[in-house]
């Protein structure tokens, strides 16, 4: 039993909790020096921040009758808001961790690529209890006079068993928030449109991501479409000079037998020759969306519990008691 | 106006070294015409330190606090700011040296790293628009300021002209500096929250924020406590200091993240 005390004080005391934030400083820092992106997966460091959350709420826990004493006696009001600063302020950390703890374990999320038309069942991407349809009706990107982006917008419709149930501009810093599903412009892309002709005369059209292969028929070569460059200049090399589509090209390279022949910019709409009489098209690009959606059920508690610090690391230093003989 | 602000940044970069000078000469031969002449040296240096700042707003369009320049401008401003004031209510003029070195120390790191930026006009790009952009920053700026004030301060209690400042001021410093950069790391949560999809994503100024935050916070505790010996509790206020510009200069060129705005 003595034991037990003795484990109990030690696990609950705050020189245990101070060394638990030192050792997690020292982890982050030298984690995210040698392994940068995910040093925070480190089995040790979740070990040092459950550590931190069990001793902070015993130690919060133990000062209860402490505040609780100090708020009801009479020792002035500094005194008064200082506890109640201090205790709300470790009970908004405990909530954030309790938060975060949640999202590790229940939270879920995915990205989402949508063409403007396209539905996706969100029940299909997360397990979530409130079944509903997002639908792209036009995903678009405005720009600034430079042609640098200015806002990255999704229009999309929310639908419930057929029902149109919202419609709302998704764009960034303004996510979707609907029945505790939660939706961020978070990256968009191209699928390019090719137009060929075979020598027997006959038309084809068909979208292809970046990347993708093109195979012309009267030809033994293949077209790998590269990138799609909305405002092409060849000083630039790959890279767009702006995001507008100021002057589009669509670079590729063409293949023979595996060997490399050439890579070439063509211009939307105007032919490029791959062969005798083989000619490409690439008539336009689609847009495509890419939406993180997310269902995080600690999100509440870490919000509330960032308020609590907020508020309870003001009250506690603003009504820091003078000590007047020191301060002159 | 470009020019202006070209030959203002020189301007306020000398007020600051040639007061930090005549404070540190005046202070060894106690003469107050050489104390006088620095504090007067110092409120012009922040008075055209302020001329800077609005004729960047007037550029740009919004409050300068959209970038590294425009962020180290502000919170080296604010550290001079918050000395004058802080002088005129507590003995901490011995530290006066001190802070103005660490002042003009930054400035100088805008006229050497980015002075070509000054009159650099770009658009926002859409992760930073956000009424967030301003709460987070400023709250940090004022942080970092009453950090590196904190820091100057016990910097000078190692020497013998220091030993008059109390450790009490530097308690006050450094706690209203980890009200500010608490609030500025939870509503930089919350923006990211909106803007990225994730509160936090361990990116590398998250983390070492967090850093600087648990080094305070260790101070805070054990200052409170009395258990430990001056001479460690003002190491870990310079330290903090140190930690503070890692955050901001390491982070923006050594370890690329979410929040290369630089």
């Amino acid at each position: 039993m003595q034991s037990f005390y003795r484990l109990y004080s030690i696990a609950s005391s705050m020189k245990t909790g101070l060394v638990l934030l030192f050792l997690i400083g020292i982890t982050a820092a030298v984690g995210s020096s040698v392994f940068p992106g995910n040093f925070y997966q480190i089995p040790v460091f979740k070990l040092l921040l459950m550590l931190l959350l069990v001793n902070m709420i015993l130690c919060t826990f133990n000062r209860i009758k402490l505040t609780f004493r100090v708020l009801l006696k009479r020792f002035g009001r500094r005194v008064w808001y200082r506890q109640l600063g201090i205790f709300t302020l470790h009970l908004g950390i405990i909530l954030v961790l309790v938060g975060g703890l949640i999202y590790s374990v229940s939270g879920q999320n995915d990205r989402i690529h949508l063409l403007a038309g396209d539905r996706v069942d969100i029940a299909k991407v997360l397990d979530i209890r409130h079944p509903f349809t997002l639908q792209l009706d036009e995903f678009r990107i405005e720009f600034n006079e430079d042609g640098s982006p200015s806002q990255y917008i999704s229009e999309v419709t929310v639908l419930e068993n057929g029902q149109v149930t919202d419609q709302i501009a998704i764009s960034v810093n303004h996510p979707l928030n609907y029945q505790g599903v939660k939706a961020y412009q978070t990256s968009f892309g191209y699928l390019v449109k090719a137009a060929y002709i075979a020598e027997n005369g006959e038309n084809k059209e068909g979208r292809f991501f970046e990347g993708e292969w093109l195979d012309p028929d009267g030809t033994n070569r293949r077209v790998r479409i590269y990138k799609y460059i909305p405002n092409f200049n060849p000083a630039y090399g790959m890279r767009s000079v702006t995001l507008r589509p100021d002057n589009p090209h669509i670079v590729f390279s063409v293949y023979e037998n595996d060997k490399l022949l050439g890579i070439g910019a063509a211009k939307l709409n105007e032919p490029a020759q791959i062969d005798e009489n083989v000619y490409v098209t690439f008539t336009g690009v689609e847009p495509y969306t890419i939406l993180e959606v997310k269902s995080d059920p600690g999100l509440p508690l870490v919000l509330i519990g960032g308020c609590a610090l907020m508020l309870g690391v003001c009250l506690a230093m603003l009504a820091t008691p003078r000590r007047k003989k020191n301060m002159v | 106006m470009e020019t202006l602000m070209d030959i203002f940044i020189y301007v306020v970069l000398f007020c600051y070294f040639a007061s930090a000078l005549l404070y540190w000469g005046g202070g060894k031969f106690h003469n107050s015409m050489a104390a006088k002449a620095a504090l007067g040296l110092a409120i012009l240096g922040c008075i055209l330190h302020l001329a800077i700042l609005v004729m960047r707003t007037a550029l740009i369009g919004v409050l300068p606090l959209t970038n590294g320049l425009e962020f180290l401008l502000s919170f080296s401003w604010v550290t001079v700011l918050l000395y004058l004031l802080m002088q005129t209510r507590y003995p901490i003029q011995p530290a006066a040296g001190a802070v103005m070195l660490i002042s003009a120390l930054l400035v100088s790191l805008v006229v050497i790293l980015m002075r070509d930026q000054l009159s650099a006009v770009a658009p926002l790009m859409p992760a930073l628009k956000s009424p967030w952009l301003t709460v987070h920053v400023i709250t940090a700026a004022v942080a970092y300021a009453a950090f590196a004030l904190a820091a100057g301060l016990a910097a000078v209690q190692f020497f013998p002209a220091g030993q008059s400042i109390k450790d009490d001021h530097i308690y006050l410093l450094v706690g209203g500096g980890f009200v500010l950069l608490s609030l500025s790391i939870v509503l930089g949560a919350i923006w990211a929250e909106q803007a990225w999809g994730r509160y936090w994503s361990w990116d590398p100024k998250e983390t070492w924020a967090l850093i600087t935050w648990i080094i305070y916070a260790i101070y805070l505790h054990i200052y409170r406590s009395r258990d430990w010996p001056g001479t460690t509790t003002r190491w870990m206020v310079i330290i903090g200091f140190a930690l503070v510009l890692f955050t901001f200069f390491g982070v923006n060129y050594l370890l690329p993240g979410l929040h290369s705005y630089a």
